[in-house]
């Protein structure tokens, strides 16, 4: 069974959506506060992402969770250059795995702190 | 037959008082000690697991009522194999002093004598030696408290691993057990802001005298509330009797996280803040904790659970499915079938309210809440019939965007609670538990012992 990678979307990144052609596939979760794209992915490559990142897990909505925050910039980074939610996106994340890792094992020591 | 529920009495009938609080007793008692030894933290791979300080402190303030020291032989049998103590009363874990055989050597302790035991350097507590004993094999210990599928088909869905940290806890041990009653000698002080939560049984059963409450249900958390655990405290405290509960009671577990967790001084300020910022009044809500390193085992951690609120003097407890679970390792609603209908391979062929020396704290099995974009509103599951369109409170997910800088929305985090977690975020440079935060805390630990000269 297909999962679901839930990525969050700020003002930035919903700019950066525009004129994609995505921004019909933002979907609107907890009665419009939050703003997201659900990227699908297949079980073949779940599996490989639960096993990259000893972390990550399937949560209770069958999403993927729980993961480097790098994994998910990456892959909205992903999402914005493919300018779709097709598979090549996670194939294209997966093939990124180093560099994630690489930011990942920073991300364990220290967070900034965001100003809102 | 009135129908109005009175407050229970402790569990085994008591409350346990082993904590000395006048100093010079306290010294007078540590002159007459054989040996001393320097609590350790129990390891895997150099991070902190457990520190059994809390165990001690749990059982001397109370909490664990009726047990009052290290575990002997046969007391641990028979908890593995029945849950029961050996006075009958029910009791999920075996708690143990352990300690290797080369610090046994170095001490050279035997049965009557007495041990001093320190903590960050200063006399914090006695153990009387009733029994030296050997743990055979540390990992079967830990499968037999758990459980197995084959053994236990009832709950247990998949074999224990060293992923499960409780089943990791006890696998950790040392082979030598010192077992007897504690006491503490040397009164410690709690470090804020531990120190304004900070309510043992005695204390807590006094609290809601003063405040008039008959009746108080019991929120456990190990989490930061978010709005659907807000949801769940309300809506569950409208049980009671003829009227709702005049309590709600949330009571933290204070002690070594799992990575991802948020830090405890988060967890315990964050549920101060739903009711500083009015959102569950405060004249109703009290924020306490319990010292104890999560063994995560779903329907025996809710067996704890039960045993530490009633002894608190809780009239009622929540729990939801996946109680302090980790992993798919039980049934998600392992702990509604303990309290529901019993568990006979563990040795409760009734819910653990109807054997004898059972409980007697009534349990709140809830379902769960979600946002419904349908109703417009936070829905208790049974009630909403729009499954489809629901928007799960996940924690993960919810963890994901405070550690993505995301402002959460006031219907998943209230701004007080958010700020709380910023305000620790800024204090330890992260929003959760990572391996510098659960290393440090093993050094600063909650309480601070005042100097004894002895």
């Amino acid at each position: 069974m297909a999962k679901t990678i839930v990525i969050l979307l700020d003002d930035k990144r919903l700019k950066a959506l525009k004129g994609s052609g995505l921004e019909e596939k933002v979907a609107s979760l907890f009665g419009g506060a939050i703003k997201a794209l659900n990227l699908e992915v297949s079980e073949e490559k779940a599996k490989e992402i639960l096993h990259a990142f000893d972390t990550a897990r399937i949560d209770t909505r069958d999403c993927i969770t729980d993961v480097p925050i790098a994994f998910n910039r990456i892959t909205f980074e992903e999402i914005a250059k493919a300018k779709s939610l097709g598979p090549e996106v996670i194939e294209g994340v997966l093939k990124r795995l180093g560099e994630i890792k690489e930011f990942a094992a920073k991300e364990k020591e220290y967070l900034p702190v965001p100003e809102h | 037959m009135g129908l109005a529920i009175g407050r229970p009495l402790p569990h085994g009938g008591k409350l346990v008082d082993r904590v000395v609080t006048n100093p010079a007793k306290g010294i007078k008692m540590a002159k007459h000690t054989d040996a001393v030894f320097d609590i350790k933290p129990t390891l895997n791979n150099g991070i902190p697991l457990r520190n059994v300080y809390r165990e001690i402190m749990s059982i001397c303030y109370g909490f664990f009522s009726p047990v009052e020291g290290s575990m002997t032989k046969a007391e641990v049998d028979r908890v593995v194999k029945e849950k029961r103590l050996l006075s009958n009363w029910v009791f999920p874990y075996p708690l143990v002093f352990d300690i290797s055989e080369e610090d046994l050597d170095k001490l050279g302790v035997k049965e009557g004598d007495s041990l001093l035991l320190r903590l960050k350097g200063k006399p914090f507590a006695i153990l009387d030696i009733d029994e030296i004993w050997k743990i055979d094999d540390t990992e079967k210990l830990a499968h037999d408290i758990f459980g197995r599928p084959e053994a236990n088909p009832e709950v247990v869905r998949e074999p224990f691993d060293k992923k499960m940290p409780g089943w990791l806890i006890y696998k950790s041990l040392n082979p030598m057990v010192i077992a007897g009653k504690y006491t503490i000698i040397n009164e410690p002080k709690m470090r804020p802001p531990f120190d304004r939560f900070w309510y043992p049984p005695k204390k807590s059963r006094e609290e809601y005298e003063r405040r008039g409450w008959r009746t108080v249900i019991n929120h456990q958390t190990r989490n930061v509330p978010h709005v659907g655990h807000e949801f769940l405290m309300k809506n569950a405290a409208y049980t009671g009797d003829t009227e709702p509960c005049h309590g709600i009671q949330v009571n933290a577990i204070i002690g070594v996280k799992r990575p991802g967790d948020y830090p405890d001084e988060a967890i315990i300020e964050g549920h101060e803040a739903v009711n500083l910022g009015g959102y569950i009044n405060p004249k109703r809500h009290i924020v306490t904790f319990t010292l104890w390193d999560m063994r995560y085992g779903n329907p025996l951690e809710s067996m704890l659970h039960g045993i530490i609120r009633q002894n608190m003097g809780c009239t009622h407890h929540m729990f939801g499915r996946d109680h302090a679970a980790v992993g798919k390792y039980y049934d998600m609603y392992a702990t509604q079938i303990l309290w529901g209908k019993g568990i006979p391979s563990f040795g409760f062929p009734a819910p653990i309210t109807d054997v004898p020396y059972g409980l007697q704290i009534r349990p709140q099995n809830m379902a769960e809440f979600w946002y419904c974009p349908v109703c417009g509103e936070i829905a208790y599951s049974e009630s909403c019939a729009h499954s489809k369109e629901k928007q799960k409170f996940s924690g993960s997910f919810i963890r994901g965007m405070v550690a993505e800088g995301v402002f959460p929305p006031g219907v998943i985090f209230r701004p007080e609670v958010y700020k709380v977690i910023l305000k620790w975020w800024k204090e330890f440079g992260y929003p959760f538990c990572n391996p510098k935060y659960v290393k440090d805390v093993e050094e600063r630990l909650e309480i601070d012992l005042p100097d004894m000269e002895i």
